[in-house]
């Protein structure tokens, strides 16, 4: 009872954005000893979720989708020292290299896709914007990454996602990395056309996406 | 005296050019450069689109500085030079510009947050503004046009600097809405009538909406923000969405004769101000101006 009533808790201060009560559950957490996997599958993964859906339902916008990454960020800084030290290997779904392509300076829609997918539980290695193709693969070889994620507000540059997986092809690494394509002008049929993995409209769909494509 | 543009809205509707930026990649600008250096490298070009827009029948064409802020030109390590390319863009458009006719001082948006979300204050961004702002006037344009806005704040802050660098001009403001089940919004939440009615007092001369919505969608918005303010309304939808060939063949997803399909009914909402966005080109200002005539 005690830790169903910390779990609703926690949900809570992430979908109210209330980062010193985020951060304040976490420490309980620790003192009460429940087993903080949990916490952050049932308590903090929970809460960014119901986010998300308010988002894709047109409730929340941009400024309540960061406040809460930036508050289950807060939280997990808390947690994960703790759980290094206790030796419990903290859950991750899976290894991330992410930025805008090469060309392109846009990165508020990549920066929220970096922010929602390490809320969600993803490991990010975020590159930034106007990122040199060959930099997305050198990172992810170095990291053994599951997923790349690509960025592209302008057409123009869009055609800097079909260039990367053509590399990908060359250098025989099509199917080890996926690769997941977004930005205002990327449509579905376009991922599919350039033979992505995957696509999102948005960052709660990214996160979708990037769960489909890692569980595959 | 010379008739103003506010004197031209009250006569009749008035109509803006259409898009710059994909006009621009059309005739080879080269990716990833900034579209503003293109005022000092390719002036020809530049001076060409707009003698196009005023051939096709624009009564107002926007300048060649979308992106001419020094925050945004600072990311492709332009900063030092926001005088002189928005100044050149201004002087661009002025050249092609027959007697008559207006030119608009484009302002888009940094591209970045204010705080909390972001690092910025508003006054960083006032000022920012204000200079862009400053070096247009400089070149000679007849109004400013702070455009696609997202963020409430920001464009409010735009309008301060641009107010403070040119207190006689006409400033207009445009912001960018998603639609959504509740209604239209901006990315940050921004609702139309919250934003009509403060950048009307904040002393914007001409409110509306552009880019993002393909005309259809844009007919609902110009009635929202016809019933949110009384100041003249704009409107320049996108013509649909992009969408890219495998051979890297750009299209839009509104072909012309559907996109002006819905335009008398976006002047029959309460557009006063009309133009196009990105993927038009001459050809729909053409269309555009005919309803006009009519």
């Amino acid at each position: 009872m005690v830790r169903e009533e910390l779990f609703s808790n926690i949900k809570k201060a992430i979908v109210e954005g209330d980062k010193p009560r985020a951060q304040e559950l976490a420490r309980q957490a620790i003192r009460s000893g429940v087993d903080l996997n949990e916490v952050i599958d049932k308590g903090y993964v929970p809460g960014i979720q119901a986010v998300g859906e308010l988002w894709e339902k047109g409730d929340y916008f941009l400024p309540e989708l960061i406040t809460s990454a930036e508050c289950m960020k807060a939280a997990m800084d808390i947690l994960q020292p703790e759980m290094a030290k206790a030796n419990i290997k903290s859950r991750s779904l899976g290894k991330v290299v992410i930025g805008t392509v090469e060309g392109d300076i846009h990165d508020i829609g990549k920066n929220l896709v970096a922010s929602m997918l390490q809320a969600n539980g993803f490991e990010v290695f975020d590159l930034g914007a106007d990122v040199k193709l060959e930099r997305f693969i050198e990172k992810a070889e170095t990291e053994k990454a599951d997923l790349i994620c690509l960025s592209a507000l302008l057409t123009t540059t869009m055609l800097n996602q079909k260039r990367l997986i053509e590399m990908l092809r060359q250098k025989g690494f099509y199917g080890k990395y996926k690769v997941l394509v977004g930005g205002a002008p990327a449509t579905r049929k376009w991922a599919e056309d350039i033979g992505a993995h995957g696509y999102a409209e948005n960052a709660a769909l990214a996160v979708k996406a990037a769960k489909a494509a890692t569980a595959k | 005296m010379k008739q103003t543009i506010l004197d031209l809205i009250k006569k009749r509707t008035v109509l803006f050019d259409g898009g710059l930026g994909t006009e621009l990649m059309r005739h080879g600008l080269p990716l990833g450069t900034s579209p503003e250096t293109w005022n000092a490298e390719r002036p020809d070009i530049v001076q060409k689109i707009h003698a196009g827009y005023f051939e096709a029948g624009s009564d107002v064409v926007s300048t060649n500085s979308f992106g001419g802020n020094r925050i945004k030109l600072a990311a492709h390590g332009l900063e030092g030079r926001v005088r002189e390319l928005n100044s050149a863009a201004a002087r661009i458009a002025r050249r092609a510009a027959p007697a008559g006719k207006f030119v608009a001082g484009s302002m888009g948006p940094t591209g970045k947050f204010l705080q909390p979300q972001g690092e910025y204050t508003e006054l960083e961004f006032e000022e920012t503004y204000s200079e862009q702002a400053a070096a247009l006037i400089e070149g000679g344009v007849d109004l400013l046009i702070i455009e696609t806005q997202y963020d409430l704040k920001e464009a409010l802050a735009a309008l301060r600097g641009a107010k403070r660098a040119a207190p006689s001009l006409p400033i207009f403001v445009t912001m960018t809405f998603n639609k959504l089940p509740r209604g239209y919004f901006t990315l940050m939440g921004n609702t139309v009538s919250l934003s009509a009615e403060l950048l009307e007092k904040g002393g914007a001369r001409a409110v509306g909406a552009n880019c993002t919505l393909n005309s259809e969608d844009m007919v609902g918005l110009v009635r929202a923000l016809r019933e949110a303010t009384k100041l003249p309304v704009i409107a320049q939808a996108n013509a649909g969405k992009p969408e890219l060939s495998g051979k890297g063949e750009v299209s839009y997803s509104q072909g012309l004769e559907d996109y002006v399909r819905f335009v008398p009914d976006i002047i029959k909402a309460g557009a006063n101000i009309i133009g196009g966005c990105c993927g038009t080109d001459p050809g729909y200002i053409r269309k555009m101006a005919e309803f006009i005539k009519k």
